[in-house]
Parts: C-alpha cells; sequence; structure tokens
C-alpha cells in the first residue's frame, strides 16, 4: 500500500508566450501528498497555484516531469484515460462553486456519478448532501441557496465519489468570513476522517486551518512545513457567536 | 455514461431553453410539414389523372386520322388526313380478334340553337357503340341505334352542360333544336362525365348518329378517329398490332412502303407515361421541399453553437468531474438528435394537419403519403445528427481548464 496519494517530481509547466517568450507558470516542483494529510499551497496571484493544482489533479498535463497519483504514473495518460481518473480519485472543489444553474442540489452531486459506473446515484449523493449538513435542501436550485450553502453542494460534489483526494482552488474566495470558516470547519471535519485534502489560498488566515503549508513563488516551492498550531474553526466560530447574539440583543 | 441518461440531460438543457429550442426546432418543422405537404399535392393530382384515365379504360384504343403531334402537353393533329373511312371501322370491328367493338368519331365545334338560346358546343358524330367504347351511360331517353344511323335520322343526345346551356332545366326530349342549319330531334340526355385528361368539359357534346353528321353537318367522306375497346386488358398489344396491320393494309400503304397515315393512342402506354411524368413532379417538389429541411440544419447548427459557447463553463465542469471527450460529443450529439426528432414529430403533426386543410379549403385532391412522411421524418433525425456533429466536436476539444475559466 502506498503511503503518497501523490507524489510529483520536477514538474514543470511551461507556457509560450506570444513573440517567443516563455513563461514557467511551475518549474522543477517535486512534491508528495500523503494519505490523510491536509495541505495548503499558498502563494502570491500569479505565483503558480492554481497552475500546479491542475496538474496534480490531472486536469491538466505537465510540460515535463512525472507524476505518480496512488503510485501510478498519470503523466503519460491519455485523454479520455484521465477523465477516468479524475472521475474515480479525485475531486474539485472551486472559488466559483460552478454548480449548473436551474439544476437542483441533489442533480448537481449526482453529476460526477453520471460518467461512473455507479447505480444507485441518488442515494450516494443524497448521503454526500447528508455528510455536509444540506440534507434539507436537496431540491433547491443554487438560485435559492446561500454562497456558503452553494459552496457544500460543490463540496458535496467532489465526495459523492469517494476519492482520494480533494482540490480545493480559493474555495472561499468568494465567501464572507461566517461562511467561509464553516467551509474551513466542513473540511477540518472531513480530514479528521480521513479524507486527504489540498486547499489552494493566497489568504494566510485561511491557510492556517491546514495541518501543513507549501508556500510558492514565481512557479517555485520556497518553503514546506508542517503547521504546528493550526487554526480550528469551529472554535473561530463559537467566538465569532457571542458578538452575533450580542449584536442582534441589542 | 449510459444513453438512457445522456437523453435525460439533453432534454432538461432543452427545455431550460424553451425560446432557443423553438427556433432551433422551427427549421426542421417547416421542412417537414412542406414535404408531407407537397408530396400530398403531388400525389393527389397524380391519382387524380390516374384515376381518369383509369375510368376511361386501361382497354381503350383511339385511332386519330394523321400523325399526332405533342404540343405543351396537349395532342395536336396536323392538317387534315382524308383516308380514314367508315368502312375501316367496319373491317376492324370484323377482322381484328382482339377488337371487343369499335365506334368511329367525326366531332368539330359548332353553334347549335334552341329558340333564341345558342351556344358552341362540340358535335360527336358516332354510332351507337360509342357507349360502350367510352363508358357513357344514357341519363334519360334513348341513344341512337344503328337502324336510326343507317336511315340518317336526324337525332340526338345532348350532354348536361349543352341541356343546362338551352334548356336551363327544362326537359328537352322531343324538342328540336338547330345544328348549324339543320334541324335535330333530341331523344336523349347523357349522364354527366366531367372534365377529361386535357381539362375539357365531357358534358359539354352533343352526340349525333355518324351517317347524318358526315352527310348533312360536316359534309365530308372521311371521319377523324375510330375508338376501340379490346377484348381485355392483356389484349391490348395485339388490338394494336391488328388494327394497324389491318389499317395499313386497307390504306395500302405497305405496298408503297409508305408510313402510317394514322397514330394509334393506347390508354394503357398513356396511364404508364403519366405516372411517369407525375412521379417526376412529385420528386421535384419533394426535393425543393427537402431543401427547406436543409435549411433547419443549419439552424440547428446555429442554435448549438451559440449553446457550446454559452455552456462552456459547464462543459469544463463536466471534464472535471469525469467526463470524457467521447461523454461531452456524445451528449450534444444526442441534443441535436432530439432536436431533429422533436422538429420531425412536430413537422409530420403539422404536415398533415396542413394537407387535410388543403383538402378541404381547396377542390385538389390532396392524398398524404406514408412514404413521404416516413422520408421527411428520417431525413430530419438525420439532419439533426449531421449539423450535430461538428458543434458536438468542438464542445468535445474544449480545453477543461480554459473552459472552467470562461463565464
Ligand atoms: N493558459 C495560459 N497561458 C499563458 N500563461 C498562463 C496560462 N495560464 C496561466 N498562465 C500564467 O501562469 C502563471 C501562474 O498562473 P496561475 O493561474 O497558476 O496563478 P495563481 O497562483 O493561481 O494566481 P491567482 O491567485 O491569481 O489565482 C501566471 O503568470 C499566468 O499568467
Ligand atoms: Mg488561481
Amino acid at each position: 500500500m502506498n503511503n503518497n496519494v501523490i507524489q510529483g517530481t520536477n514538474l514543470a509547466k511551461i507556457y509560450n508566450k506570444g513573440g517567443g517568450g516563455e513563461v514557467g507558470a511551475v518549474q522543477n516542483v517535486s512534491v508528495e501528498i500523503r494519505r490523510g494529510e491536509y495541505a495548503a499551497i499558498m502563494g502570491a496571484s500569479g505565483s503558480g497555484k492554481s497552475t500546479l493544482m491542475n496538474i496534480l489533479g490531472c486536469l491538466d498535463k505537465p510540460t515535463s516531469g512525472s507524476l505518480k497519483l496512488d503510485g501510478i504514473e498519470v503523466s503519460t495518460l491519455t485523454d479520455e484515460e484521465l477523465a477516468r481518473v479524475r472521475n474515480k480519485k479525485i475531486g474539485f472543489v472551486f472559488q466559483s462553486f460552478n454548480l449548473l444553474a436551474r439544476t437542483n442540489a441533489l442533480e448537481n452531486v449526482e453529476l460526477p456519478l453520471i460518467y461512473s459506473d455507479k447505480t444507485d446515484i441518488s442515494r450516494l449523493a443524497r448521503h454526500a448532501l447528508e455528510s455536509v449538513g444540506l440534507a434539507d435542501r436537496v431540491h433547491h436550485n443554487p438560485s435559492e441557496l446561500s454562497g456558503g450553502q452553494q459552496q457544500r453542494v460543490a463540496i458535496a460534489r467532489a465526495l459523492v465519489t469517494d476519492p482520494e483526494i480533494i482540490f480545493a482552488d480559493e474555495p472561499t474566495g468568494n465567501l464572507d468570513s461566517k461562511s467561509s470558516l464553516e467551509i474551513m470547519a466542513l473540511f477540518q471535519q472531513l480530514n479528521e476522517k480521513g479524507r486527504t485534502i489540498v486547499l489552494v489560498t493566497h489568504e494566510p488566515d485561511i491557510a492556517q486551518h491546514a495541518r501543513r503549508i507549501i508556500q510558492i513563488a514565481d512557479g517555485r516551492i520556497v518553503s514546506d512545513e508542517v503547521n504546528p498550531n493550526p487554526r480550528v474553526a469551529e472554535q473561530e466560530m463559537s467566538a465569532l457567536l457571542p458578538k452575533e447574539v450580542a449584536h442582534e440583543n441589542r | 455514461m449510459n444513453i438512457a441518461r445522456s437523453i435525460r440531460i439533453s432534454r432538461k438543457q432543452l427545455a431550460a431553453h424553451k425560446l432557443r429550442t423553438a427556433l432551433a426546432l422551427t427549421g426542421i418543422v417547416i421542412g417537414v410539414s412542406a414535404v408531407i405537404i407537397m408530396v400530398a399535392i403531388g400525389n393527389g393530382a397524380q391519382q387524380e389523372v390516374l384515376s381518369k384515365i383509369e375510368a376511361m379504360g386501361t382497354d381503350l384504343l383511339i385511332v386519330n386520322a394523321g400523325q399526332v403531334q405533342k404540343s405543351a402537353g396537349r395532342q395536336q393533329i396536323r392538317g387534315t388526313v382524308t383516308t380514314l373511312a367508315l368502312a375501316d371501322v367496319e373491317a376492324i370491328a370484323r377482322e381484328c380478334s382482339a377488337v371487343k367493338v369499335a365506334a368511329p368519331v367525326q366531332s368539330k365545334k359548332i353553334q347549335v340553337k334552341y329558340g333564341n338560346l345558342s351556344t358552341n358546343t362540340t358535335v360527336v358524330g358516332t354510332t351507337t357503340e360509342f357507349q360502350e367504347v367510352r363508358n357513357f351511360r344514357i341519363a334519360a331517353g334513348a341513344f341512337f341505334t344503328d337502324d336510326e344511323n343507317l336511315a340518317s335520322r336526324r337525332a340526338a343526345v345532348l350532354g348536361q352542360s349543352v341541356v343546362n346551356n338551352l334548356f336551363e332545366g327544362r326537359n328537352p326530349i322531343g324538342e328540336t333544336i338547330r345544328v348549324g342549319r339543320v334541324p335535330f330531334e333530341i331523344i336523349g340526355v347523357m349522364e354527366s362525365k366531367g372534365v377529361d385528361l386535357n381539362g375539357a368539359d365531357q358534358d359539354d357534346q352533343i352526340f349525333i348518329p355518324i351517317r347524318t353528321a358526315l352527310r348533312r353537318v360536316f359534309n365530308v367522306s372521311y371521319i377523324g378517329a375510330i375508338n376501340i375497346r379490346a377484348t381485355n386488358t392483356q389484349a391490348m398489344r395485339q388490338a394494336v398490332a391488328q388494327v394497324s396491320e389491318l389499317l395499313r393494309d386497307r390504306h395500302r400503304l405497305n405496298k408503297q412502303q409508305k408510313p402510317d397515315d394514322f397514330t394509334i393512342q393506347n390508354q394503357a402506354d398513356l396511364l404508364v407515361a403519366q405516372r411517369e411524368t407525375t412521379n417526376t413532379f412529385t420528386m421535384l417538389i419533394g426535393s425543393i421541399a427537402s431543401i427547406s429541411l436543409l435549411v433547419g440544419g443549419i439552424g440547428i447548427l446555429a442554435i448549438m453553437l451559440i449553446a457550446i459557447r454559452e455552456r462552456t463553463n459547464e462543459i469544463g465542469l463536466r471534464m472535471a468531474v469525469g467526463a470524457s471527450r467521447k461523454d461531452i460529443m456524445t451528449q450534444f450529439v444526442i441534443e441535436a438528435s432530439i432536436l431533429g426528432v422533436g422538429g420531425g414529430l412536430v413537422g409530420i403533426f403539422l404536415g398533415v394537419l396542413g394537407a387535410v386543410v388543403v383538402r378541404f379549403g381547396t377542390s385538389w385532391a390532396v392524398t398524404i403519403s406514408p412514404n413521404s412522411v416516413a422520408l421527411a421524418f428520417g431525413f430530419s433525425l438525420l439532419v439533426g445528427l449531421f449539423f450535430g456533429v461538428y458543434p458536438a466536436r468542438r464542445a468535445s476539444l474544449l480545453d477543461p481548464i480554459e473552459a472552467l475559466r470562461s463565464e
């Protein structure tokens, strides 16, 4: 049994700019993510966080380097094979939720299962929605849900195939601080149950919830450290609570 | 991804964009219904023509004096040929085994008067056999007999239109009319026959004995045509050969190696020719209508391209959660096919409805052809598929990251 969900070696992504110049969005990155880890990839805007995440998530192909997922080399797979891998082993959460409009929460969560060989789609999707605390919002359309709720539907969609790893690219970027904490609490809860999570963010406060922080700048890893005292989102929320109660009582 | 699921997703997408879906359907709907209505009208016209020919009998031969020429779809005899005689008719009836009955015909448009009313009508000199050869039946009174013909009696049988023109509904039997200057006693009225193939009113005729006609009215000794009924439809070829041989012999054409001085028109051949003409016509209007189906396909193409541009983000998401390029392709091809099939079904409904409206709104015979319905439907499905493939392929080739980034 391989302990590394992800093992990237000398990964690079080079874009050709107009005029012959090249942009090294990711340069010579070697990184491994162990099973059960909760890692944050941090860096300034344009530092290559999303590009790296897309490569690790098999959504993008590296220009060079090797990537093993669950011990299997994936950098040489075809588009069809990569689609299979994404479907089975990877869950994505995006900044703008990317839910299908005019489609209720249940059907949004069912989406990845449509492309799998699973049969009890509806039951699995309901179960995933329950696990993010939205059992009572199953038949709501995205337009009838708050931002935080929409992001939780998206997380349910990422969880529904029971993937090896979840990648979240700025999942709190479109949320207010309270909803952001809710999402962070949800991730911590999932991680405590053993889910491997990679969180991409440029906000230090958000990154502090992870147990490992990888800093990147100009496409290179500049530091990779264990976070000795991760913030606990549940606690931060209860710290918010008295203020709100006080506010409401006034 | 299974097909049933793809169809469900596609249906939802189409239902979510009702106006756009309706627009995409319009072209196909118009195309399919146009094909159905056009072909129905063409078929109706064909059957009307054919039933007219069949009503005359497919065992009918018409021998015309001289060479018959076709011009603008109508038959015309060039010049006057004086070689066809009453004796020829008698010889044909006597000697040709494949001939059942033969009747001479000499006719001309002449002014006919009754009191101070007059009408220009076709005066047909013939014999009593004419009734049997041409399926004409007497409605009141009697047709003239052989004896009356031999006696050159001045007896006339009127068609319904002539009765209407000269007698305005009163009973004409026993009255006297003038054909040219010659007085005739009316002894009978024919049943109505309607218009013939060339659109001529077959009721606007009067019939008089051929001998009386030649001697007193036309003042000639030859006849213009012989109407012949063969013993049965199978005996047609034989009858044509026998009649042709006999006439050439009687007219001494063989010895002098001259061409025929008569033309034999065969109803069976006419039937085949007419069927071919109307088939060509139906095909022609059918294919013109199919062009609108093609235009409908381009409508689907345009709408699908717009849909794909608008749904780029969705396509990216589907790819991110594990849809393969093939899955995306399948989904959009299915969507286009649903548009094709849906348009086809609505088109069939409107086409059939339109054909029924045309039938009751005009005097045209309209016959809906199941073949044209099946063809139009199949074609619309194909058009949907064909014009769906290109947009679907474009969708499937999108880069997932760029697609996800688009908003
Ligand atoms: N398709 C592309 N073509 C050319 N350059 C690209 C492309 N995609 C990304 N880049 C470049 O690669 C670099 C890294 O981009 P990336 O999106 O990974 O940054 P990021 O760290 O996620 O930034 P942000 O925090 O703003 O999302 C940027 O300089 C960007 O301009
Ligand atoms: Mg980014």
